[in-house]
């Protein structure tokens, strides 16, 4: 009990050693979560600024007469002429691996109900992505677990890849893989006890999402083992447009300790349409001009200074980010799909047309692309799936046209069929990541034409029979395959064998 | 704030500007200001002298500290702000006591934007959003 009153009575003693200084503002209009503040002379931009009951301002438009707030937070109470004061600080959030499979709103307050975070370190929400000097080039794996993904449009540690497509094809599902994935990764890897394994920390930002949806991603998360390892960042629907505003710079925060202290962290936006949305409000009330689609001029720095922050940092860890956009009817040229496309590395696009036919994953192999390319892939998955792409090009375009002619070439024949097997190979169930030497293992058979003489149908059965196969009985073979990350004679050897020997167990 | 907002808040300032003599606000030219009003009634003209009013008050709270006080405060102590005061702002400051209960005891001097506070009730509202 006396050390209560100790640390009261030395904060009183600290608190009354001096007179404090604040500059203040009132209140002149309050709307929409944006207040408009006579005063605050002394008030910087982006500064915190305290309002009345512990709500929290940013101030966003320095103006001559006035100033502009966005407020986080309830601003139920506050009315015209209530009394605001300048904090001297920017806004920061709260960081470090005591974030880990926890769930915090944009101003890193936790929001699952299991108490406060327990962390020591807090970082400005707001940074300068790392320069050019201090970079280094994306060249490391990571992995989704996703076939199509992993073998035609490697992402890499660093790179920022974005994931693009109309609703309900697919977007989040291949994110929370992604998550899924790195969780199993982190698992085996920090089990094996190798100092060289470099884990990788998920951060998921839900931007204007429904609250019941982030609550359906964080119970698969927790089902899949993999919320221990990831820190979810919550502005959902019905959070103001300024917590939505905020909550991926946070989470970019959050995610920028992990590369700083030499660890590497994935990110996972979604959606940025819904946070430009939500930015266009702001902008609209703050009474800024506004452009195309009623969007501020800044909508492109919005985002570029958000995707910048992801980088490969030399001696230090790396930060990827995987960007969500959803389109309307598949116009990948409005503002801000093709904002967000310029400023990324690359893309996935997911087509309304191969989901409903159960193309699932629905990739569009012509229109994903990778910029970083093969640099960041283990050389195993470029033996083996180093052509696909080219193929499944192929493939589409001889498909477009079989379709008006009956008579074909044995050659274009057996060029389809082998098409039509790669489309059903790279066929996924959701949550349900493979590790990348159970594909390498899955793509070497169908290259040496395992499949071949197999239904169509049977083509995804007998892929996950192999798989099952692999893993229960040619562990030892798959860390192999994993350890070495290629595919030498004597591997090659012991695939077909193992590969012989499922054959046998399968036809049977 | 529209075109029409604009307009009315160039004109507060214009005026404003016309209103000061070396950077402190004449009363004399105040008047002047007022009766141009007056006569040649721009658009809105309660606008124009709101903006007006707001701009001059600023600039007059500018060059006063309000003491506010619990206790009781002397002259001496009144003057002693106002010459700190004058001296930290680099311009002549005018001290003006107010009494108010609600600070418990201590003070709260406030010059224009800035506040100084120094009282009781000012630091157990601190110490309650430090906790």
């Amino acid at each position: 009990m006396s050390t209560v009153l100790e640390q009261i009575e030395q904060e009183i003693s600290q608190l009354s050693a001096k007179a404090g200084r604040r500059n203040t503002g009132t209140i002149r209009t309050i709307a929409d979560g944006v207040a408009k503040i006579d005063g605050l002379s002394d008030v910087m931009y982006n500064e915190m600024v305290q309002f009345p009951g512990g709500a929290i301002g940013i101030a966003l438009n320095l103006e001559e007469d006035e100033v502009g707030c966005v407020i986080l937070g309830d601003v139920s109470q506050l009315k015209e002429g209530d009394e605001v004061s300048t904090t001297g600080k920017l806004l920061s959030v709260p960081v470090g691996k005591a974030l880990l499979g926890r769930a915090v709103d944009a101003l890193g307050r936790p929001v699952d109900g299991k108490g406060p975070v327990e962390s020591t370190e807090s970082y400005p929400v707001e940074k300068i992505a790392p320069g050019i000097i201090v970079r280094k080039s994306v060249s490391q794996p990571l992995f989704t677990g996703i076939m199509a993904i992993d073998s035609m449009i490697p992402i890499g540690r660093g790179q920022r890849e974005l994931i693009i497509g109309d609703r309900c094809t697919g977007k989040t599902t291949i994110a929370i893989d992604t998550i899924i994935n790195q969780g199993k990764i982190n698992k085996v890897g920090l089990a094996s006890g190798d100092p060289k394994f470099r884990p990788v920390y998920s951060i998921y930002v839900a931007v204007g999402q429904k609250n019941s949806n982030i609550v359906r991603t964080i119970a698969t998360l927790e089902a899949a083992g993999a919320l221990e390892y990831t820190v979810i960042v919550a502005a959902p629907a019905a959070d103001n447009p300024a917590n939505q505003y905020i909550a991926p710079y946070s989470g970019a925060s959050i995610g920028e300790w992990f590369m700083e202290n030499g660890m590497d962290a994935l990110i996972v936006y979604d959606d940025l349409s819904k946070h430009a949305v939500a930015y266009r409000q702001i902008s609209l009330i703050l009474k800024r001009p506004s452009g195309r689609e009623a969007y501020p001029g800044d909508v492109f720095y919005l985002h570029s200074r958000l995707l910048e922050r992801a980088a490969r940092l030399e001696g230090k860890g790396s930060l990827t980010a995987l960007p969500i956009i959803e389109t309307l009817a598949g116009d990948v040229s409005a503002y801000i799909p093709t904002n967000v496309i310029s400023i990324t590395d690359g893309q996935i696009f997911l087509e309304t047309d191969l989901f409903n036919q159960g193309i699932r994953p629905a990739v569009s192999v012509g229109l994903s692309v990778s910029r970083v390319g093969s640099s960041a892939q283990i050389k195993a998955t470029k033996q083996v799936g180093g052509k696909l792409k080219g193929e499944l090009a192929q493939f589409r375009e001889l498909a477009a046209f079989a379709q008006f002619g009956s008579d074909l070439d044995a050659r274009t024949k057996a060029q389809l069929d082998r098409g039509s097997r790669i489309v059903e190979l790279f066929k996924q169930p959701a949550f349900n990541p493979i590790p990348i030497e159970q594909q390498v293992a899955t793509l070497w058979a169908m290259q040496k034409g395992y499949y071949d003489s197999l239904d169509l149908s049977k083509v995804m059965p007998a892929a996950a029979s192999l798989r099952d196969f692999f893993a229960t009985r040619k562990d030892a073979l798959l860390t192999k395959i994993r350890t070495k990350a290629a595919l030498d004679a004597e591997l090659e050897a012991e695939l077909k064998q193992a590969a012989d020997e499922w054959k046998g167990s399968f036809g049977s | 704030m529209g075109p029409r907002g604009k307009q009315i808040q160039q004109l507060a300032r214009l005026l404003f500007r016309l209103s000061l003599v070396d950077g402190a606000v004449s009363p004399e030219r105040v008047a002047g200001v007022l009766s141009y009003v007056a006569s040649h009634r721009p658009a809105n003209p309660v606008g124009v002298l709101r903006a007006y009013h707001r701009l001059v008050a600023e600039s007059l709270a500018r060059s006063q500290a309000v003491v506010d006080h619990a206790g009781d405060v002397s002259d001496a102590t009144l003057q002693n702000i106002a010459a700190a005061m004058a001296k930290r702002y680099g311009r002549p400051v005018t001290a003006v006591a107010r009494r108010d209960p609600s600070l418990v005891a201590g003070l709260r001097v406030r010059v224009g934007d800035d506040v100084y506070e120094s009282s009781i009730a000012g630091q157990l509202s601190a110490l309650a959003a430090s906790v």
